[in-house]
């Protein structure tokens, strides 16, 4: 009896000892920013709470907004920046951030996980004189910095391009992500109000699928089949483009143009096509809404006036930009993008 | 004296245990925020761990039975689909419809173990799809709304009071009272040992589908507490509740064969889940090595738990 009494005490203070470890192996940082005097020019406490770190997409941004911290850090604007990552698990990022609010953090950034459900906490930050700053996937709260790109302009833009392309008439395959998710929705709109103005054009199969390769290059094989006499396909995402173009390049057929996105591994193959005629026009979504987020929150945090909502106009990657996107040498798994020009990024935030 | 002492702390080794451990990690807790103790942040942090501590009770109760609920993250999907969806026409209407919803489906589980003989791991692991998909049909994309003023009034405190707090009051005294009923002792009995239930004239099966249906209401709860706190439904933001339900069971001691564990341990393992991950936000390790911390620190609270109450089972 004595015996699981010890083993007992020993158990809990085994756990206490890691419990502890836990929380005090890290320095807290902010015993340096604790006397700050300097007012408004007071360098910033940043944090960034994401719904995914993982998925490459995510890993670039995180690199991109990082070199900016280094840059507003070495200008003294910044003093701490702690990057959150909710592995996919919403209520996570509803902690993180009340997490940064008790830990008076001075800007926010958020990549949501749900478009409405962060809004409570989002909002109560806000409440708290903190500045929230939201991008890529973003929130239906009005009280927060918003910077974010059009996607039914993606899909016009598309639409528009392929109208024209084909001279106003022919047959096409329209190749959307799964439906019933809002950035599907949003671009297939766009396209279908662009298309609307090229009368004589017949979406011959709508075609739905993941925004991934493997199951791209099966539903698009299957329209395919069916419609092997397609003048062109408006397809809304980089992997999509790819198995569309895979499936073409395999079975030996004359090349159409299909609309793309600046995955690695379309941008390639279209740059290895383009010999054989091959074209096509292609955005993105820019790993730089996060450092424009970055750098609004930061003005707003200093003082000056931000726009709520930041739409980023989309890049257009043609024909005769290609190569300055495509990257050999990269992972087709990778989304190459140029920076903006910081003057381009200070116009879109009012400065 | 002394001696009744000692059997109480005897009979309560999860709770002690985990008891002193909660004690270690608020202090910890407390140097990281100073705020701590006072009513404000006592809300906000119940608000936030209620779902946890309510979905863990409904899967520590499916596990009492002997049981498993890989469908539990759905259901509370869909009861938190169902509340935000209709609880502009009236909080308590809604309310009823979500708690119906979240009970018949964990009904529903519980008359596919019990009569289909299927193994639970099998049937709610199908189910979690089934739920999920009736999930998407209620609610195709994140929204619908809930009074502001009942968002307000749950995240920040009623009249100086915390709601959650008092809602885990309340369901653990419902708890306490179940327990004591006949259908709560045939619980233990069945999850113990089935064959003997069944021998001394329980019906299992019956207990069995009531388990399972209890729990659908403790996750309807659940659901309901999360769509409040967030002020809107979304489809698909109860997944990570399924596994999270089932390690605070574990570190609680419910046993894995049904029959061993106390509900008091249980919230009291989903409350120091929910702090240790908050804890690690604090400390300013980088993402990754978070979950790596959270993990092991997970693994090492289980294996001693164990460690520690071993002779219980030999």
């Amino acid at each position: 009896m004595i015996g699981r009494f010890t083993r007992a005490a020993v158990a809990v203070t085994a756990l206490g000892a890691l419990a502890a470890t836990a929380a005090c192996g890290v320095d807290s940082g902010d015993d340096s920013s604790g006397d700050g005097d300097g007012g408004k020019s007071k360098a910033l406490k940043v944090g960034w709470s994401t719904i995914y770190l993982t998925p490459s997409w995510m890993q670039q941004t995180d690199k991109m907004i990082k070199d900016d911290v280094a840059k507003l850090k070495g200008e003294g604007k910044i003093a701490d920046y702690q990057v959150f990552n909710a592995n996919g698990d919403t209520s996570q990022q509803i902690a993180q951030i009340r997490a940064m609010i008790q830990q008076k953090y001075d800007v926010i950034l958020v990549d949501a996980g749900s478009s409405t459900a962060l809004n409570p906490a989002m909002e109560q930050a806000v409440n708290a004189g903190i500045t929230v700053a939201n991008f890529d996937s973003l929130v239906t709260s009005e009280k927060v910095v918003r910077v974010g790109t059009d996607q039914k302009e993606w899909g016009r833009m598309m639409g528009q391009w392929l109208g024209e392309k084909l001279g106003g008439k022919g047959k096409i395959i329209a190749f959307n992500g799964p439906a019933g998710v809002a950035v599907s929705e949003e671009r297939w709109q766009g396209a279908q109000e662009a298309l609307k103005k090229f009368p004589d054009i017949k979406v011959a199969a709508n075609v739905h699928s993941e925004y991934n390769l493997a199951p791209a290059a099966q539903a698009f094989a299957s329209a395919y089949s069916a419609n092997p006499d397609i003048d062109g396909v408006f397809s809304q995402g980089g992997a999509l483009s790819a198995a569309a173009l895979q499936t073409l390049v395999k079975q030996k057929k004359k090349m159409v143009p299909i609309t793309g996105e600046n995955y690695n591994g379309f941008l390639k193959l279209w740059k290895e096509q383009k010999a054989n005629g091959f074209s096509s026009l292609s955005t993105a979504q820019p790993n730089y809404l996060g450092v424009i987020a970055l750098r609004a929150a930061v003005a707003k945090a200093g003082g000056a006036t931000v726009p709520n909502q930041i739409m980023v106009p989309l890049p257009k990657i043609t024909d005769d930009t290609l190569d300055q996107y495509v990257k050999a040498d990269q992972p087709d798994d990778s989304y190459p993008i140029q920076p903006m020009p910081q003057p381009e990024i200070d116009k879109l935030i009012g400065k | 004296m002394p001696d009744r002492v000692a059997t109480t702390l005897r009979g309560n080794l999860d709770v002690v245990g985990l008891g002193a451990l909660l004690v270690v990690l608020l202090a910890a807790y407390r140097h990281y925020d100073s705020e701590l103790f006072t009513p404000a942040s006592i809300t906000i942090l119940s608000a936030q761990f209620l779902p946890l501590i309510l979905a863990a009770m409904g899967q520590s109760t499916v596990m009492l039975a002997g049981g498993i609920d890989l469908s539990l993250g759905s259901v509370l999907a869909l009861a938190m689909a169902v509340f935000a969806v209709r609880a502009e026409d009236g909080v308590a209407v809604a309310a009823v419809l979500a708690l119906a919803a979240a009970a018949s489906t964990g009904a529903a589980n519980g008359v596919l173990v019990a009569y289909a003989g299927l193994p639970p791991i099998i049937v709610t692991l199908a189910a979690s799809f089934l739920w999920g998909g009736v999930t998407l049909v209620v609610l195709p994309k994140p929204g619908g709304s809930v009074p502001a003023g009942l968002v307000d009034a749950y995240n920040n405190g009623w009249n100086g009071l915390a709601l959650p707090f008092v809602v885990i009051g309340l369901v653990l005294l419902l708890w306490k009272t179940v327990r004591t009923t006949r259908f709560g002792l045939s619980l233990y009995a069945v999850g113990g040992n089935e064959h003997g239930a069944y021998a001394s004239g329980i019906g299992v099966r019956k207990v069995k589908i009531g388990a399972y249906a209890l729990a659908g209401v403790f996750v309807g709860l659940a659901g309901i507490g999360l769509a409040v706190q967030t002020g809107s439904g979304d489809a698909t933001i109860g997944a990570p509740y399924t596994l999270n339900s089932i390690a605070a069971s574990v570190l609680a001691g419910v046993s894995f064969f049904g029959g061993i564990g106390q509900m008091r341990a249980t919230v009291l393992a989903a409350l120091l889940i929910g702090l240790l991950t908050n804890l690690l936000l604090f400390t300013g390790l980088s993402p990754f090595y978070q979950l790596i911390m959270q993990g092991a620190v997970l693994i090492v609270a289980i294996a001693v738990k164990t460690f520690a109450t071993r002779e219980r089972t030999d």
